[in-house]
């Protein structure tokens, strides 16, 4: 029981920060239309603004975190203005090759500037251990459950109880009525982009410490996130949410009691059959709504 | 027919030209570059004329190098004996998953088709006792061609040359087919298409089987290359490459679908003085086509001075009609 208990938590943990991936990537979905390839590279860039200013500089935790974020901010928004925004038009695999071949940059980017060797990222809470249950778990697994919580009501509260986050569920919902009603499209559009890459930032901040920080490290986390909002539903972010959390327990869970070599067949097995059977996902869009 | 003949014929005599001058190392290359080239022709059926985002043209060339390779050296069968085995395995594969897969549109299809090639290589990395796992698959024989051994890079060429001639020619023939159109209006409205009385399910299918057809035809051209298979070069990475040659020659152009795939195989020696900044050069060279030359290096061709149109409207027109997806 202890050793469920304790493979239970860091699948949550895991799941937490492929569903803050997963979530980035659908604000940016649904705002505006991007199915962005490079989500992954986004939270990788993330792990590393932590290592550049908490390691690199030697920033203290609040100051490296809060510095590290504020770039991750700065870097969505130059994606929009000097990704996005050329492609905007173009057809959407055109605009998924897009992010593909920026996503190649940025890896090969990362990879010049802090060689490919791994880091150990470190975390405030290193070397703390909580007894649960008989079950003894690492206190930076509880406090990323705890943060991807926070943040996920903190995304509830801007998106239903503040003008700027209605605008942005209002750009999402129709582009050509938003700007109708007088709202810029184009900062909300923005705003999107510089959300997502902010929630990469705090997703690959927490994952630091659990994995090494490898500049290859964005090509997996896409892929579970691809998977989570799949099983979730395309477009809906309680669904990236559950099914973050559902691909992170079934790595997890999966690895240790049924086959640690297929562990990640059994995630986008599942991944498959659902866009076989119900390709809407948990709480997904109807996909006739978007075809 | 002229047209598909002259394609099959200038592709072959540019081959010999070329591979009677170029070192070992290029010819190595161009030999690389027609095995891919002949995999995105077939991505052109599925992608450039039906408008499927298929994402796991990689795992259908590893189907065909896989089934080339097993059936040589664990079974022992003569090379021309297991190539239309291996072949038909993966077509008869590709158009039983794509019967309930092809359902899906626009980006729900890229990340199933990306969800089967993520799960082929899991499959080949871990059922070690058929595929040798991360090992591959070593010790292919040699492909002979009536009676020569394909041994060495120039001869290889010339056989690789003479199937992505046959190809080009069929796929040139097929593009101007009823066939051909079928699935260019399926691509450009379904509903209209079925309405016209156009099995949309079947011409999917059938387009994507060809384009897996295809690329099993290339994975067994690279594991008689090569002669060793493993599952690295199947990654889904390399069917997004497979992609990015497609658009940037021009998608829905044969010829297009060739030049992308010699541009993109080349392009690392060619940038080779960038050293480790390569990829990240590679990467905004990419964008930077797909922003500025939409249509692809074929696009380029409107600016040739024979192909300025008389009358610019009614031309271009043709051309989006063909381009656009």
């Amino acid at each position: 029981m202890a050793d469920f208990i304790q493979l239970f938590i860091n699948g949550l943990a895991i799941g937490s920060v492929y569903a803050l991936a997963a979530i980035g990537f659908i604000i940016v979905y649904s705002a505006t239309g991007v199915v962005n390839f490079a989500a992954g590279q986004f939270v990788m860039f993330g792990t590393f603004a932590g290592v550049a200013a908490l390691m690199n500089f030697g920033m203290p935790w609040p100051v490296g975190y809060a510095v590290s974020l504020a770039a991750m901010a700065v870097f969505g928004a130059l994606f929009f203005l000097l990704i996005y925004l050329p492609l905007r038009k173009s057809a959407v695999l055109t605009i998924i090759i897009g992010t593909v071949a920026i996503g190649i940059t940025m890896q090969n980017a990362a990879q010049l500037t802090f060689g490919s060797w791994p880091f150990r990222l470190p975390s405030p809470l290193e070397g703390i251990m909580v007894d649960i249950g008989g079950a003894v778990i690492a206190a930076h697994a509880l406090a990323v459950v705890v943060v991807t919580g926070v943040m996920i009501a903190l995304l509830w509260l801007l998106f239903y109880r503040t003008s700027v986050g209605i605008g942005m569920r209002a750009v999402a919902q129709d582009v050509q009525a938003a700007r109708l009603m007088g709202l810029n499209v184009n900062r909300l559009l923005a705003l999107s982009w510089i959300l997502a890459a902010v929630l990469a930032g705090v997703a690959g901040l927490m994952l630091g410490p659990m994995w090494f920080a490898d500049v290859s490290m964005g090509d997996p986390i896409a892929l579970k996130a691809f998977a989570a909002t799949i099983i979730g539903g395309f477009g809906s972010l309680p669904g990236a949410i559950a099914g973050g959390l559902f691909v992170g327990l079934t790595e997890v869970l999966g690895a240790s009691y049924i086959s640690s070599a297929y562990k990640d067949l059994i995630a986008f097995g599942i991944m498959i059959l659902f866009l076989l059977v119900r390709p809407q996902g948990v709480f997904g869009e109807r996909i006739q709504d978007r075809g | 027919m002229r047209i598909p003949l002259a394609l099959a014929f200038g592709i072959f005599a540019i081959g010999l030209v070329l591979s009677a001058f170029l070192s070992d190392y290029n010819l190595r290359l161009l030999n690389l570059s027609v095995i891919a080239a002949v995999a995105v022709i077939g991505l052109n059926f599925a992608f450039g004329y039906a408008g499927l985002i298929s994402l796991s043209h990689a795992a259908f060339v590893g189907m065909g190098a896989y089934g080339v390779a097993i059936l040589t050296t664990k079974f022992g069968w003569l090379p021309w004996l297991a190539v239309p085995v291996a072949i038909g395995i993966t077509v008869v594969f590709s158009a039983l998953i794509g019967f309930p897969l092809l359902r899906l549109r626009g980006h729900y299809l890229a990340l199933a088709t990306l969800g089967l090639n993520v799960a082929f290589y899991i499959v080949a990395t871990n059922w070690i006792e058929l595929t040798g796992g991360t090992n591959g698959i070593a010790r292919i024989p040699e492909l002979s061609f009536l009676g020569y051994p394909l041994a060495d890079e120039r001869s290889f060429l010339w056989f690789g040359l003479g199937v992505l001639g046959v190809l080009a020619a069929g796929a040139s023939l097929i593009h101007r087919s009823r066939y051909g159109r079928a699935m260019m209006a399926v691509r450009d409205d379904e509903i209209a298409s079925e309405m016209t009385g156009i099995n949309t399910t079947v011409v999917k299918i059938a387009a994507f089987a060809l384009a897996a057809g295809c690329a099993a035809v290339a994975g067994c051209l690279f594991a008689f290359h090569v002669r060793f298979v493993a599952p690295e070069d199947f990654n889904y990475a390399h069917s997004i490459t497979y992609l990015a040659m497609l658009i940037v020659g021009g998608e829905g152009s044969i010829v297009g679908a060739i030049l992308g795939a010699i541009v993109l195989t080349f392009l690392p020696e060619w940038l080779r003085f960038l050293g480790t900044a390569y990829l990240a050069f590679f990467g905004l060279l990419m964008l930077g086509i797909l922003i500025f030359l939409p249509t692809g290096i074929v696009g380029l061709g409107r600016f040739l001075p024979w192909r300025r149109p008389k009358r610019p409207a009614a031309i271009l027109g043709v051309r989006s009609t063909e381009v656009s997806s």
